[in-house]
Order: structure tokens, then C-alpha cells, then sequence
């Protein structure tokens, strides 16, 4: 009979552990850990409430409502299928407050290098992609002297 | 008459249920092996993917910066969610890679372009794989897949080991200077749930990106899985890619 003494013992200490344990994990898992998976659930909703910054292409009507003459100029232009946000940054916040942040407008010493970003005869890209040499065409001319942006003719 | 002896009749019936249970069996396996190798996107929707076209990239890196303003990547050249790499292929088999600022910038000319085989520019980002290192690696569960099969990154929860940075075969993670946490491509999470298109997708000038609906038949990443021939990074490594490129070359890694 002395003996059970001996597993009361190891029973107590048991308990008494796997409580610890239990009491130690409530306390410091967060409360949606493991609804989905092995993370966090609730870290999904807040990645998803991150505000954006770009207002995208399905925002471009908006666009034009203000900027009438260049939407129509690039709408049947080559440059139809790029986004204002492309050349002129981020502007979700201009859409939602016009008189807030300004769109990115290239300074006209600025405006051949911003063109050649894309438009520079270089032999890693396509082959039918428009480019140009820089030093052999018109090197001291502003690009859009000739080639207005919104609707770049050749 | 020919009598059943009942060692014969013991026989024959347990020979008929081992065959029987045997064909139930190979079905129960040839069900659970389809489900297996079957893609996710068949089962649940929406499925994000992503689609690079080599041959339509300029290098102009409008992507790669406007995924630093759009996520708030530190602006230092050593941080990118994504970024472009510029390959160069020699006749004499030599082969230079450069990413000067991820593209941002522009490249410096190429030493000696008389002898170019051919070159290219390549868009490296999160390839959203399946089987993820870095989802397995990461000891607290701080990077994850979500649902609609996007890898993520919990950054309360990070404790900023850098395990995953290490596991991540396509060197798509960084360690965040500020936040002490890894960051990686969301594949613009918070974008893509308000019906949007990623950051670096909505400015690329030439519709070299796409991201879109893998669960759709009718979507455009749908569309060019399957009217191109594609191909995906480090297939070997058992990663299972959702990102998969247009004209990839063998010499791109």
C-alpha cells in the first residue's frame, strides 16, 4: 500500500505540469491562431485592409473626368494600353482629393531621360519594341517637342 | 455430383473478398492519388497565380518601383518584393546577370555587345509556391498560405529568425531594415481582395505582368497558362510554382 504513494506522486506532477501548460499556452496564443491553419487568422484581414496606393486602370474613366484632353489623346494612341500611374506615380489619393497630392509630371530637363527609360535602343530588349538612339536622334530636342506623350505619333 | 468440401468453399470464398477488397482498395488509392496531384485552384476559388511574359519585358523597372511605394518597401537598393534582373548571354557561353537597383534605374550599357549571343530581361518575384519552403521553415507559423493560396507574412507575429529568408530558393524574401521582420511579395493581398490588379501589373507599360484567377477557366492567367507555353523556375526542387513565365531560357535561374 506504501508503494501508491510513489504514483500519486507522478500523477500530481503530471497535472500539475500539463495545467501549467495549458494555462501558459492560453495566455500567450493569440485567439484566432490555428482557426484557419497553423497561423494567425486574423493576420489575414489585416493585410487585406492595407490601404493602396495605386487607383489601377479600371480607375481611368475617373481620370479623364478632369484630364479630358490627354484621356482622349491617349485613348487612340499607342500609349493606350498604359496606365497614368505608370508614368505619373501613385495617384489613388489624388482621385479621392484632387487638390491633395499632384501627379508626377517629368521636368523638362528630365523629360529625355524619363523617356529613354523605356524607349532607349538597348539589345536586352524585344526586338519590335519601339526604341531609339539616344546620341544619334535629335540628342538636344525634348522628346515631347515632336512626340506628345499621351499620343507619341512617329 | 461434384460436392463443395468446405475447405474448398473456405478458399474460394476468401479468395473472392481479398479480390473484392483489394479493387476497392486501388480505388480508395487511385481516388486519394488524384486528389493529391489534382491543382488546388479545381477545388477552391478564387486561386491566385501569376504569369510573366520575358519577351514583351523592356526593363524599364516601372514594377519594381511602384511596389516600393505600394508596400512601403524601404527605398535602400537591397530591398525588393520584386525586381528585374537583366541576363546576358555571351557566344563563348558566359553568362552575366546584373539588377543594378532592381531595374530602377536603368542598366549601364553592356561591356561588349558584338559579342552577344542574347539577352533578356527577367521580372523575379514571390513564386508563390505550393509546397513553400518557407511556409515549412518558419518556427512560430508567421508565414503562412492563405486560403486562396497566397504565401503571406504575419508581421506581428514574425520574431524575425530570417530561417525562411534562408529557405526561400528564389531569394524572394528580405529581412526589413525598420520593422525587424521578413517581407516578401503579397502578391498585393490587400489589392487583389478589392477586385484590383497588382501594383507592379496596373503600371507595367507593355502587359508583360498578369496576376489573376487560376480557379477561372475564363481568366487571363487562365487564359495564358494555357495558350503559351510555360515554364516555371527550379521545377526539381518540388516547390510547385504559381508563377510561371512566357520564353524563359535555360540559363535563367
Amino acid at each position: 500500500m506504501k508503494d501508491i504513494r510513489h504514483l500519486t506522486h507522478v500523477l500530481a506532477a503530471f497535472v500539475l505540469v500539463t495545467g501549467a501548460f495549458l494555462v501558459i499556452r492560453s495566455l500567450v496564443k493569440p485567439h484566432s491562431y490555428g482557426e484557419l491553419g497553423r497561423y494567425r487568422a486574423d493576420a489575414v484581414d489585416e493585410i487585406k485592409a492595407l490601404p493602396f496606393r495605386y487607383a489601377g486602370k479600371a480607375a481611368q474613366p475617373r481620370c479623364g473626368a478632369c484630364h479630358k484632353e490627354q484621356f482622349q489623346a491617349k485613348k487612340g494612341s499607342s500609349h493606350r494600353n498604359i496606365g497614368c500611374e505608370t508614368c505619373h506615380g501613385a495617384l489613388a489619393a489624388h482621385a479621392e482629393k484632387p487638390a491633395g497630392p499632384k501627379p508626377r509630371k517629368p521636368a523638362e530637363s528630365e523629360v529625355v531621360a524619363f523617356c529613354l527609360r523605356c524607349h532607349a535602343k538597348d539589345p536586352s530588349k524585344p526586338p519590335r519594341f519601339p526604341t531609339v538612339d539616344p546620341r544619334g536622334h535629335n540628342p538636344d530636342t525634348p522628346c515631347a517637342s515632336c512626340h506628345p506623350p499621351h499620343a507619341p505619333k512617329l | 455430383m461434384r460436392t463443395l468440401s468446405r475447405r474448398l468453399f473456405l478458399k474460394v470464398s476468401a479468395s473472392a473478398a481479398a479480390t473484392l477488397a483489394l479493387s476497392k482498395l486501388s480505388t480508395a488509392l487511385a481516388w486519394a492519388e488524384g486528389f493529391y496531384r489534382e491543382p488546388p485552384w479545381k477545388r477552391k476559388k478564387p486561386y491566385w497565380g501569376f504569369g510573366v511574359d520575358i519577351e514583351k519585358c523592356i526593363g524599364c523597372g516601372r514594377c519594381a518601383d511602384a511596389c516600393k511605394t505600394e508596400n512601403d518597401v524601404p527605398r535602400e537598393p537591397f530591398f525588393f518584393r520584386t525586381w528585374v534582373e537583366r541576363y546576358a548571354v555571351y557566344k563563348d557561353g558566359q553568362v552575366d546577370v546584373d539588377s543594378p537597383n532592381g531595374g530602377i534605374d536603368g542598366y549601364p550599357a553592356l561591356q561588349d555587345p558584338s559579342a552577344l549571343a542574347k539577352s533578356f530581361f527577367v521580372p523575379k518575384l514571390c513564386n508563390g509556391c505550393e509546397n513553400s519552403p518557407c511556409v515549412q521553415v518558419c518556427p512560430v507559423g508567421a508565414t503562412f498560405k492563405t486560403e486562396d493560396g497566397v504565401v503571406l507574412v504575419d508581421k506581428e507575429y514574425c520574431i524575425g529568425c530570417r530561417y525562411c529568408i534562408q529557405a526561400c530558393p528564389y531569394g524572394t524574401r528580405y529581412f526589413h531594415p525598420v520593422l525587424k521582420v521578413a517581407d516578401k511579395c503579397s502578391m498585393c493581398y490587400h489589392r487583389l481582395k478589392r477586385g484590383l490588379d497588382t501594383a507592379c501589373v496596373e503600371v507595367c507599360p507593355t502587359g508583360a505582368r498578369l496576376c489573376g484567377d487560376l480557379s477561372d477557366p475564363g481568366s487571363g492567367i487562365s487564359k495564358f497558362r494555357e495558350n503559351n507555353k510555360v515554364q516555371a523556375l527550379k521545377v526539381h526542387m518540388g516547390t510547385e510554382p504559381k508563377l510561371v513565365y512566357k520564353g524563359m531560357d535555360k540559363e535563367v535561374r
